[in-house]
């Protein structure tokens, strides 16, 4: 191994200089900072910041719009990552019985949603969703009536049409990692199996889902993580509305700090919550896959 | 058999479902004033045009925001190829005080949601009077966690005897780093390019807080504005959509093995 020689030690810190310098000036300062700005608050003409405490954090419990915004979250996190992770399973059991350029195709095709921008596919979407849109044009073709307000436009509907396509978006990714997941099974289980006469059925479900439980832990909670974040989906095709019918924790976020005067210490606050509530996801996940395997 | 036609036929129809919007998108591109409720059948058979292209291009500014797509997501990606590796090669390689804290702050980085830092990296970026110029959308995300961490983990996994002959035969420090370190991991140097490209060339919320001037726009930021700005044109919205995906899709299917690999890495313990 190489030897500690000063010439060496100062090599090693140019070689970590990069990331060093960018770790403080753009991650670790920005994380206390926004704790500070969290129990301050932040008076935007003046550019004054007056500490004021937990006053921001208990402030949240008596604003509508917040609670709205986690009760939306929650339920986009409870709505999407289950149907997610289910839709996934199901297609990359399918997708792994094909061979050769059929499989190559499927891979590709389902992965598609996952590498075009967020902001392109909630364009499109609105497209679809609109009054007069594409989904709608469907649904009269086979003598249904549609949603004459635009998909969008109604309280009823807003919500459950951004988790679809959130769904959408996510399973073909979600899919890839249970595919590669499936590829570490031992194929010799599968013969074992076959010869004592189980059915695919069985087989599946003593043998495939077991070994998958790994993967299927890792997705749901990078897919709970993720989707406690959805933001660009909101800012782009309802902008919260109609009516904070559809906004998010981000949402309220970027709206108290960047469009409202005098709020960027209790947006601050918000984003705290919603980094607390991340970390204890993380945790719990490092300490099950700790636990258990 | 027959359960294996099913299966198929069921995987294309999905197939179809994943490909339809994006072809949509491509669809009304051409179509110089598309009526959201035309049909499939109308839309494929009807005339096509490069008009909102060139529409989008000359008089809507779409040739900045691609420019500015094109240095920023260049120009990250390059300083990430070099500074990643340099600081990867550091953690595989040195023995040195400090490794495991540095180790720390890379895993814990990977773990903060952006859009927790999203307030107090805008009031950095005041203070920095970086609002409004390229330092702003490129300085911060010049090496990144994920990045280092990849390629120190594709180090640490070979033998490190060329290097050490290297060492014997009197290289110094740089012939090491640039003759040997990069040529060995130029794989995963590829998986690290084209993810970090694609991640920027999709990146809409730091551009879009970072910058109120047309002229910093990259393509997903200027499409925001774009649909906000007057009564939609979806013809010309959708062709600004295409020049944002297309260039990305032929990427991906060019390096569809390396962009999976990075999408999904660390999912999988081999």
């Amino acid at each position: 191994m190489i030897s500690y020689k000063n010439k060496d030690r100062i090599n090693i810190f140019l070689l970590l200089l990069p990331w060093i310098l960018t770790f403080l000036v753009f991650w670790a300062y920005p994380v206390v900072y926004s704790f500070i700005l969290s129990l301050s608050e932040y008076k935007t003409l003046s550019n004054e910041t007056v500490f004021i405490g937990l006053d921001n954090y208990i402030a949240m419990f008596n604003d509508e719009v917040f609670l709205k915004a986690l009760s939306n979250t929650l339920l986009f996190v409870f709505v999407t990552v289950p149907i997610t992770t289910s839709l996934a399973t199901i297609l990359a059991v399918m997708v792994d019985r094909t061979n050769g350029k059929l499989k190559e195709f499927f891979k590709a095709a389902y992965f598609l949603p996952s590498v075009t921008s967020l902001v392109v596919i909630a364009l499109i979407f609105k497209n679809l969703y609109s009054k007069e849109g594409y989904i709608n044009t469907l649904l009269q073709m086979v003598g249904m009536s549609g949603q004459s307000e635009g998909w969008l436009q109604s309280l009823d509907t807003a919500l459950p049409a951004i988790m679809a396509m959130d769904i959408w978006i996510a399973t073909g990714y979600y899919m890839i990692i249970v595919l590669a997941g499936l590829q570490t099974i031992p194929k010799d289980l599968y013969e074992a199996a076959d010869i004592s006469g189980a059915t695919a059925w069985q087989q599946l479900k003593s043998i495939t889902l077991p070994m998958l439980k790994p993967t299927l832990l890792f997705i749901l909670v990078v897919n709970t993580i993720k989707s406690f974040q959805v933001f660009i989906e909101i800012y782009v095709m309802t902008k919260g509305g109609p009516l904070n019918e559809t906004t998010t924790l981000v949402y309220q976020v970027y709206q108290n700090a960047f469009e409202m005067a005098d709020k960027m210490g209790y947006a601050s606050a918000v984003a705290y919550v919603l980094f607390f509530i991340i970390l204890v996801i993380s945790l719990m996940q490092m300490k099950l896959l700790k636990e258990k395997y | 058999m027959v359960r294996k036609y099913i299966i198929n036929i069921i995987l294309i129809i999905v197939a179809l479902g994943m490909a339809f919007p994006i072809f949509w998108m491509i669809a009304l591109s051409f179509k110089a004033n598309p009526e959201t409720h035309d049909t499939i059948t109308k839309l494929f058979f009807s005339e096509y045009s490069f008009t909102n292209y060139w529409k989008a291009l000359s008089s809507d500014s779409f040739d900045i925001y691609l420019l500015n797509s094109v240095i920023v997501s260049t120009v990250v990606t390059l300083g990430n190829i070099l500074f990643c590796t340099l600081t990867g090669y550091a953690l595989a390689r040195k023995k040195f005080k400090g490794n495991k804290i540095i180790m720390l702050s890379i895993i814990g980085v990977m773990m903060i949601p952006p859009h927790v830092i999203m307030i107090p990296l805008y009031r950095t970026m005041v203070n920095f009077d970086w609002i409004n110029t390229y330092q702003a959308l490129i300085v911060p995300w010049l090496i990144t966690p994920f990045g280092v961490f990849l390629v120190k983990q594709y180090l640490s996994n070979i033998p490190d005897a060329i290097e050490n002959a290297a060492i014997i035969d009197g290289a110094n420090q740089f012939q090491i780093i640039f003759k040997i370190i990069f040529p060995l991991a130029k794989p995963i140097i590829i998986v690290l390019a084209v993810y970090i490209f694609l991640m920027n060339w999709n990146s809409f919320l730091f551009p879009f807080l970072f910058t109120n001037n047309a002229e910093y726009w990259t393509l997903p930021v200027g499409l925001t504005f774009y649909m906000g700005k007057q009564s939609i044109n979806w013809g010309q919205l959708m062709s600004g959509a295409s020049m944002s995906a297309i260039p990305i899709i032929l990427i991906f299917l060019l390096f569809q093995k390396q962009i999976i690999k990075g999408l999904t890495a660390g999912a999988i313990k081999e």
